[in-house]
């Protein structure tokens, strides 16, 4: 057992990680219902059924001690569990044979299970946007199995009612609560003719007068903040500030700190982020083999003009140890990040509604996307290696005989991010 | 407009005509604004205003801008986090460090700290910036926020006891799964986000957007219920060559610079932009090009991993020091990939 000091702040840091992601996790989910809704076709007014409740994982954290699995825990065993499932019954289709129809073995293995349990329903990955075509088969499947005395199932359904339930089923993006009621008429997605798709109609929208009228006046206040912005930087105001700021630091009797904690946590960042990109930058071009002497020259001034940036860095370094020896800073209790001291508010200076960012493809936008989360990713890793190395790097080191699976376990979760182990043998003297 | 000009700008009023229309604007606008009342008994020293003040102080500081993220930390908690999260940004007066923790005075020491965090930064703007209205797709183009722990400003609850190690490993573990969810729910929004801006290309009045973003085109459904520097080329003459050598040479490391120092030189991007998908013509105005920030992220990708597997190295090496101290064993490490 780690003592309870190490304990807790190791607890509370991931606890912290973990729920910042579960916070975007949130928000991306929100609109990803809302997205998928808005690509299915549109409900007409009236008939709207309620939107299956959001999982369990919401805003309160699981009162529960920290190692005992919470509803999001199940939520996520239950994912796990699907995909396994999936998998499994994937490998299975492929063992029989390839040709033949999967709807039997499909049918077969809903109805194994009973209905209740949210566990074994039917085995597809969450987070599959295009379904429709597996929904399809599976209704069509519920359908062919629990009502064949109905016949042929209908496409066009007469009443209102029909249409809520068919509603239910198409909405049923999770698995679970759709398919409860097995005598439901299911269909696939529903064939009404006034249905609207964005598809096929989406750019006849428009856009209504109001909206357009709040939206145009929307900028123009935008445009007169903005503009309203330089002249307060050069205005009486800008000096009151300085003013007031100055008298605030005098009144206070101490010659006041040059830079605050998160100042200098800033800057230290930014010098370290300068020296891996100086290490690059040098290996690269220790690399590359000049092939005439005009590169070999340019290579030269390369190199000469990093050495000149690096001697600059250090010198910055030492400045900052001088100006922190002097005096001692508080400590620095902002969680994470502290690159900004205060919510990053976005804009440039001088506007302050936001800018566009254009985008040419899908692709794109993907690959624009997964490096920011990829950027955010790597920063929790950065922060929590620093703090796991602070927490259990003396723990091992001040033990006598430190237990071999703490050890083992220490070294995976410091040199290889929890993901590998390492073997440990006992060397006995070959006999 | 005579009276718009004048809450526009209020600091060319001198004198205290202005000041109660800017104390009402300030606190409409700020988040958990407190009355004028409140700063006015505030100016007084009066101790009923100190808790008003406490909440607004923690509202402003804290790095979450979300909305009521942490309700439930009691007073002195809240207290105690605006104390050393102002000291850490260096506010000069010690008083401040001085008062109970309890709200029960310091009312006027309060109203200093609000106009210090004023005067150094514009507050206000920043804080529209952030609670504005969203019409358009916005996404961040900096990670300022992205995954911002909570860190002492959320409200955690105690672990019961010392935890074995394996606690650790399963929490990381989870945390693992998690990015690996993020990853893919990022991944289908980003489908879905395109698709939509596709199919609605065209309906926008704005000529320059183009095409609806989600928040517009979810209120049309449901109405009731949205550079980077080059090299040079070379002369022929071997001064002119060696010159524009130079030039190259300087250009690439002032770039390589720009890519750290975020607060000098040209200002790094920061904050949310509204996607747009490239139409046919390209919108007037300032815009970003999605593959500027992609460089951008890249090198900050590179960065980051780069000094993980330092920091891992050396972690590395130190274990490899204590594990050297037990003899009789054999470590073989996992295989590098």
């Amino acid at each position: 057992m780690l003592p309870a000091g190490c304990s807790r702040r190791l607890v509370a840091e991931l606890r912290g990680a973990l729920d910042a992601c579960a916070e975007r996790q949130l928000q991306l989910e929100q609109s990803l219902r809302v997205s998928r809704r808005l690509l299915r076709a549109w409900e007409p007014a009236g008939t709207l059924a309620p939107e299956p409740p959001p999982g369990p994982e919401t805003k309160e954290e699981d009162p529960s001690p920290a190692c005992t699995p919470s509803s999001q825990d199940l939520k996520e065993l239950e994912l796990l569990t699907q995909a396994l499932e999936k998998a499994v019954w994937v490998r299975k289709g492929i063992s029989k044979a390839g040709g033949r129809h999967k709807a039997p073995s499909l049918k077969s293995g809903f109805f194994a299970t009973s209905p209740g349990t949210t566990a074994s329903t039917p085995p597809w990955a969450p987070g599959q946007t295009g379904s429709h075509a597996s929904e399809a088969k599976l209704s069509r499947g519920i359908h062919q199995t629990t009502v064949p005395a109905k016949g042929h199932p209908e496409h066009r359904l007469p009443s209102a009612e029909h249409r809520a339930r068919v509603g239910v089923e198409a909405r049923a993006a999770r698995p679970g609560p759709g398919l409860r009621d097995q005598d439901v008429a299911p269909l696939a997605a529903p064939q009404a003719p006034e249905a609207f798709t964005l598809k096929e109609k989406g750019s006849l929208l428009q856009l209504p007068a109001a909206f357009r009228k709040a939206a145009s006046q929307n900028s123009r206040l935008w445009a007169q903040l903005s503009s309203a912005q330089p002249r307060d930087s050069t205005d009486a105001t800008a000096t009151a500030k300085t003013q007031f700021l100055q008298k605030m630091q005098t009144a206070s009797g101490r010659p006041g700190p040059v830079l605050s904690a998160v100042e200098v946590e800033a800057e230290v960042g930014r010098l370290q982020e300068a020296c891996s990109l100086l290490r690059l930058r040098m290996r690269e071009e220790l690399s590359a083999g000049p092939t005439d002497w005009m590169q070999e020259y340019r290579g030269l001034l390369t190199l000469e003009g990093l050495q000149a940036i690096a001697r600059q860095c250090l010198h910055r370094l030492q400045e900052l140890r001088a100006a922190l020896a002097e005096q001692p800073l508080g400590p620095c209790p902002v969680g994470r990040p502290s690159r900004a001291s205060l919510p990053c508010g976005g804009g440039t200076g001088s506007s302050w509604s936001p800018q566009l960012l254009l985008y040419s493809s899908t692709q794109e936008l993907q690959t624009l996307a997964a490096l920011r989360l990829r950027v955010a990713m790597l920063d929790q890793q950065m922060h929590l290696e620093k703090v796991l190395m602070a927490e259990l790097l003396p723990l091992v080191s001040s033990q006598e005989l430190p237990s071999l699976a703490l050890c083992r376990a220490v070294h995976s979760l410091l040199c290889e991010g929890g993901e590998h182990f390492l073997t440990i043998l006992h060397d006995d003297p070959a006999d | 407009m005579g009276r718009r000009r004048r809450l526009v700008d209020p600091a060319a009023k001198a004198g205290a005509g202005a000041l109660p229309e800017v104390i009402a604007a300030l606190s409409r606008s700020l988040p958990a604004g407190p009355s004028p009342e409140i700063f006015r008994r505030a100016k007084f020293d009066r101790p009923e205003a100190a808790p008003a003040l406490w909440r607004l102080l923690f509202r402003l500081l804290s790095p979450l801008s979300a909305d009521g993220a942490s309700p439930t930390l009691a007073q002195e908690a809240q207290a105690s986090l605006v104390k050393s999260a102002l000291r850490s940004q260096g506010y000069p007066r010690l008083a401040l460090a001085q008062l109970p923790e309890d709200g029960s005075r310091g009312s006027r020491e309060l109203l200093l700290a609000l106009s210090w965090l004023l005067a150094r930064a514009p507050l206000p703007e920043r804080l529209l910036a952030q609670a504005h209205v969203q019409l358009g797709d916005e996404m961040p183009v900096c990670e300022c926020e992205a995954l911002a722990s909570p860190g002492p400003w959320a409200l955690h609850v105690e672990a019961e006891g010392p935890v074995d190690i394996r606690c650790v490993q399963w929490l990381m573990g989870r945390l693992r799964f998690r990015w690996r969810c993020l990853t893919a729910s990022q991944q289908e929004q980003c489908t879905l986000l395109s698709k939509i801006h596709l199919y609605t290309r065209g309906c926008h009045s704005d000529r320059s957007l183009g095409h609806l973003s989600v928040a517009e085109t979810e209120m049309l459904r449901d109405p009731e219920g949205g550079q980077q520097v080059g090299g040079q080329g070379r002369g022929p003459q071997w001064s002119t060559a060696r010159q524009a050598l130079q030039e190259a040479v300087e250009q690439e490391l002032a770039a390589l610079r720009w890519a750290w120092e975020q607060d000098r030189g040209p200002a790094r991007p920061h904050g949310p932009h509204r996607l747009v998908r490239l139409g046919d013509e390209a919108p007037g105005g300032q815009y970003l090009r999605a593959a500027e920030v992609i460089q951008a992220l890249k090198s900050q990708e590179a960065c980051l991993e780069a000094a993980l597997r330092r920091l891992q190295g050396q972690c590395r090496q130190e274990l490899a020091r204590l594990a050297g101290a037990l003899p009789g064993l054999i470590w073989i490490l996992p295989p590098r990939r």
